[in-house]
């Protein structure tokens, strides 16, 4: 169906064009409006139109039998116009009069008695009156209703001439009625002409937005005492030609006729042919034509136009029979053909145009396609980093924009074993992207690894902007090290850390159940070899603790400490070395613990309370102090060969022997100045151990 | 006067396409149970036969008709596995409207309704409107939770309850648009209060823009069908 085709290009469209899909939907919603004719039918249904200039009478006629009932079948909707319904200076000056009801009621008795009907407005300006009724069950489909009036008399606003108006939406036409009494006297028409002007500019509907103009409706109906006479004939020819029947050359006189012809008024509009008298002007009470002394010739005043349409033209008529003004009333009957919804077609189409709108706005959501949705690491231990790809793709039709969003509770997107470049990217339709993901065990992650507080596994959720979520797995195995174990728990371990039951690993790094494993070392045996083996192998190498080690060697050296106490260590001295520091630095705890790292730095400057300090330490954690001391001192002991200083040392141990608790360097930002003042007091606080004698 | 329905060609209401209201759904329940195809089916009107375990939080959408209201529902349908569930709670927070699903043919995931109601209730808002669903009703033969019992759970948790299939599309669409209806009740009578924070709807004012060029009737809801099932 084209509706289709159309709203689906908009669609696309207005995505393309970044438009949001709501908006799309609006500038669809303005399509369907234009494709109306595919929901509604052409029903005709039965309009009469009534007029009737009745010179300030009363209602003292029955309207029914010679006027509004005059026809077989009861129409569907009247509206009737009148004029002149009341002549006095109260009606004129205060717009009251007992008219109005009693006209009224005329017409409630005189519709159509084979049908119900019901009032659906009723307009008055002066003596100017509309009134539209509608069949009782037609009602409900009558929305929008609103009526205006329009003064063109005295100073071009009185009410005495001008327009009343009636519009509402019948099913889906629009409809407006407008009775008119324009301007008097034969030589008047050009104020006529203005008359009808004036009615079109300033009958303005304005409850709606944007206001609503006569013209504005799908079907119009204008009727009224238009009052445009013949010319250029006397009375005496006049009615001379209608006693011979020759309307046809009398119209050729009549003024709206040749007005209209030459385009001047009711441009647009048409008029049924004429065959009825004309329906002014009487002696009141007769069918005689005016006898008075102003022996006005007659006229065709009374009329009926139509605008818009389709509708077919039934009846165009006077009614003689009632006599009692200077004219007669007129009326004309039409079958109009109103757009009315067809419920399952309207449906049908509307649900197929939901349905495509709300597929095509899930169809147009963020999609992308990842390689994978676990991301495994194999197997890691202590300073081990592992890089794995995870391919994202965008595979939907608008440019996506991806992140690694944090979960709930969650103070970072990802943890911190785990970093991903880029975590967060626009990529365009059919645009691909590896992102890196690597894992590093370091030392925060490795001591919370080998408690098992912590395990290599986590869901990261990859949120696509305005889109869904997509959880990306990723795990590996920690192969538990000593590197990032207590002193404590290493003291108790009589065998390497990987030979020991699971159970004791994690009991003793959670310091549980302490009493079923008793201190079998008074260091740390992985310590000892290897202090023992720099002893051993390196005691006058130059640039000691300065040079950097192999990762490789490193490596070898902890699986060695891990799997096996061996006599020798593989690798070169500065890598054991190294080894050592990242020992030290990755102790659980540090040998001066965590809860004596303030009061050690306040004391440095003062070798006693130094001494203190240590005295209070755990007693493993003061024989690995006194044994790195010793250690320390004995290297000194070659400095002529390894160039080792005091200062240098004590810098180097006492920046991972004397450490802050993880806990306490988030809470602060420290400035440079504070952190060169803390390196001093490490320093100085080793120190004192190198340079002074001292007992253990 | 008949005059009852907003819109039209006077201006004012909107057209068909514009919303009032915003509702987010959460659709939770054990792992195959067929939550993806009950949102698939309301959203596209089709059965995704073979559809993978969802291995995150897919998202779905579609505007609805309650009362004479459009309202745009916002579905997270959330992964069932075990192993997500930490992370699929914190999607809970802010749904008006949560769709707790279970397969009548696998009592284990109709034993483990107790589990997801408290998190469905610790996680929500207490004006949360929680419709249970009993999926795969095309499959009787293989019934293995009753009817009524399921029912009888429902009754004692306050829960709205239907079975469905997401195979057939039976009771999808009731399901949606019931939990939204007494979503739009709850609005109505003041029990859920739209400016609270996590009341899982948004309030979107008609515009206008687009009103006035459309038939009013037949958007307005009082069309053949639509109008028996609105009771508000």
């Amino acid at each position: 169906m084209s509706l289709f085709y159309v709203s689906d290009c908009i669609l696309r469209d207005s995505l393309a064009m970044d438009a949001t899909p709501v908006v799309a939907r609006e500038r669809v919603s303005r399509q369907m409006a234009m494709h109306e004719e595919q929901y509604t039918d052409l029903k005709p249904f039965r309009i009469f139109i009534g007029s009737w200039n009745v010179n300030g009478q009363s209602a003292s006629v029955s309207l029914g039998e010679y006027w509004l009932a005059s026809d077989p079948t009861p129409p569907d909707i009247y509206a009737i116009g009148f004029q002149e319904l009341d002549l006095s200076k109260e009606a004129f000056l205060f717009n009251e009069t007992p008219r109005e009801e009693e006209w009224l009621q005329a017409c409630v008795h005189g519709l159509h008695p084979n049908a119900t009907y019901v009032k659906i407005k009723l307009v008055r300006l002066i003596g100017m009156m509309l009134i539209v009724f509608i069949k009782k069950e037609l009602e409900e489909y009558v929305t929008n209703v609103a009526a205006e009036t329009v003064g063109t008399g005295v100073l071009g606003k009185m009410g005495n001439k001008g327009g009343v108006s009636v519009r509402f939406d019948f099913h889906n036409t629009s409809i407006c009625f407008v009775n008119c009494h324009l301007a008097a006297h034969v030589e008047e028409f050009e104020r006529r002409n203005q008359d009808y002007h004036d009615i079109c500019n300033r009958m303005v509907f304005n409850q709606f937005k944007p206001p609503k103009f006569i013209k504005d409706h799908d079907q119009i109906y204008w009727f009224g005492d238009l009052n445009y006479r013949l010319t250029d004939l006397s009375t005496d020819s006049v009615i001379k030609l209608l006693e011979a029947k020759e309307y046809h050359l009398l119209l050729q006189h009549d003024q709206l006729k040749i007005q209209h012809n030459a385009m001047k008024v009711f441009v647009g509009f048409n008029e049924g042919e004429i065959r009825h008298k004309p329906t002014y002007k009487y002696d009141p009470g007769t069918d005689n034509w005016d006898s008075s002394e102003k022996n006005r010739p007659p006229a065709w005043c009374d009329r009926v136009l139509w605008r818009g349409g389709p509708m077919k033209l039934i009846q165009y008529r006077s009614h003689p029979k009632l006599k009692i003004s200077d004219h007669k009333p007129v009326s004309a009957l039409f079958d109009a053909s109103i757009k009315v919804v067809d419920s399952i077609k309207y449906r049908k189409l509307y649900e197929n145009v939901m349905k495509k709108l709300d597929y095509l706005e899930n169809e147009f959501l963020p999609q992308v396609a990842v390689d994978k949705m676990e991301i495994s690491f194999g197997s890691l231990s202590f300073r081990d980093c592992v890089t794995e790809f995870l391919t994202i793709a965008n595979t939907g039709q608008v440019p996506v924009k991806f992140e690694f969003i944090k979960k709930p509770n969650h103070d970072s997107y990802c943890k911190e074993w785990l970093q991903i470049k880029p975590y967060t990217r626009m990529l365009m339709p059919g645009e691909k992207l590896d992102v890196e993901l690597e894992v590093c065990v370091d030392i925060i992650s490795a001591s919370k690894l080998n408690a098992g507080i912590e395990k290599l596994y986590d869901i990261l959720v990859l949120h696509l902007d305005g889109g869904k979520d997509l959880f990306i797995t990723v795990s590996g195995t920690y192969k538990r090290s000593c590197f990032g174990c207590s002193i404590n728990a290493l003291t108790r371990m009589k065998l390497p850390v990987r030979e020991i039951s699971d159970q004791m690993f994690q009991d003793l790094q959670q310091n549980k159940n302490l009493e079923d494993y008793p201190q079998c070392w008074s260091i740390p045996k992985e310590l000892w070899i290897l202090v023992d083996q720099i002893f051993k192998f390196g005691m006058l190498q130059e640039d000691l603790f300065q040079q950097t080690g192999l990762h490789s060697e490193f490596q070898c050296i902890r699986d060695t400490l891990d799997s096996q106490f061996t006599e020798k260590l593989s690798g070169s001295v500065h890598s054991i070395a190294e080894a050592l520091l990242l020992f030290l630095e990755a102790l659980a705890e540090p040998v001066v613990p965590f809860n004596f790292y303030h009061r050690a730095l306040e004391s440095s400057n003062n070798f006693i309370l130094c001494k203190q300090i240590i005295s209070e330490i755990n007693e493993s954690h003061r024989h690995v102090f006194y044994h790195l001391i010793a250690f320390m001192r004995e290297l000194l002991t070659h400095s002529n060969y390894n160039k080792l200083e005091q200062k240098l040392l004590a810098t180097v141990f006492g920046e991972v022997m004397l450490r802050q608790s993880p806990e306490d360097q988030k809470s602060k930002t420290i400035s440079v100045a504070a952190k060169q003042s803390t390196e001093r007091k490490k320093q100085a606080f080793i120190h004192h151990f190198l340079i002074n004698d001292f007992d253990v | 006067m008949a005059n009852s329905v907003s819109g039209g060609q006077g201006g004012g209401g909107g057209g068909p396409y514009n919303y009032s209201y915003i509702f987010k759904y959460i659709i939770i329940g054990d792992m195959g149970v067929g939550k993806s195809c009950l949102l698939h089916q309301f959203t596209e009107k089709k059965f995704m036969a073979d559809c993978p375990h969802t291995i995150g939080v897919e998202f779905g959408t579609r505007i609805i008709e309650v009362c004479g209201q459009k309202i745009k529902l916002q579905i997270w349908d959330t992964a069932g596995q075990e192993r997500f569930r930490a992370v699929t709670r914190s999607y809970y927070r802010g749904a008006a409207g949560a769709l707790m699903v279970y397969d009548i043919t696998r009592r284990s995931t109709y034993n483990h309704l107790s589990s997801w109601l408290t998190d469905a209730r610790n996680l929500t808002n207490p004006n949360t409107v929680i419709y249970l669903i009993g999926n795969k009703s095309d499959l009787e033969a293989q019934r293995d939770v009753t009817y009524d019992e399921a029912k009888m759970f429902a009754e004692e948790n306050g829960l709205m309850f239907i079975e469905a299939s997401a195979k057939t599309g039976e009771n999808v669409e009731e399901a949606f648009l019931e939990t939204a209806k007494k979503i739009y009740q709850n609005i109505q009578d003041g029990s859920l209060d739209l400016n609270a924070a996590e009341s899982g709807v948004q309030h979107k004012p008609a515009s206008g823009a687009a009103g006035g060029q459309l038939p009013h009737r037949l958007g307005g809801g009082d069309s053949g069908g639509n109008k028996s099932d609105c009771a508000c």
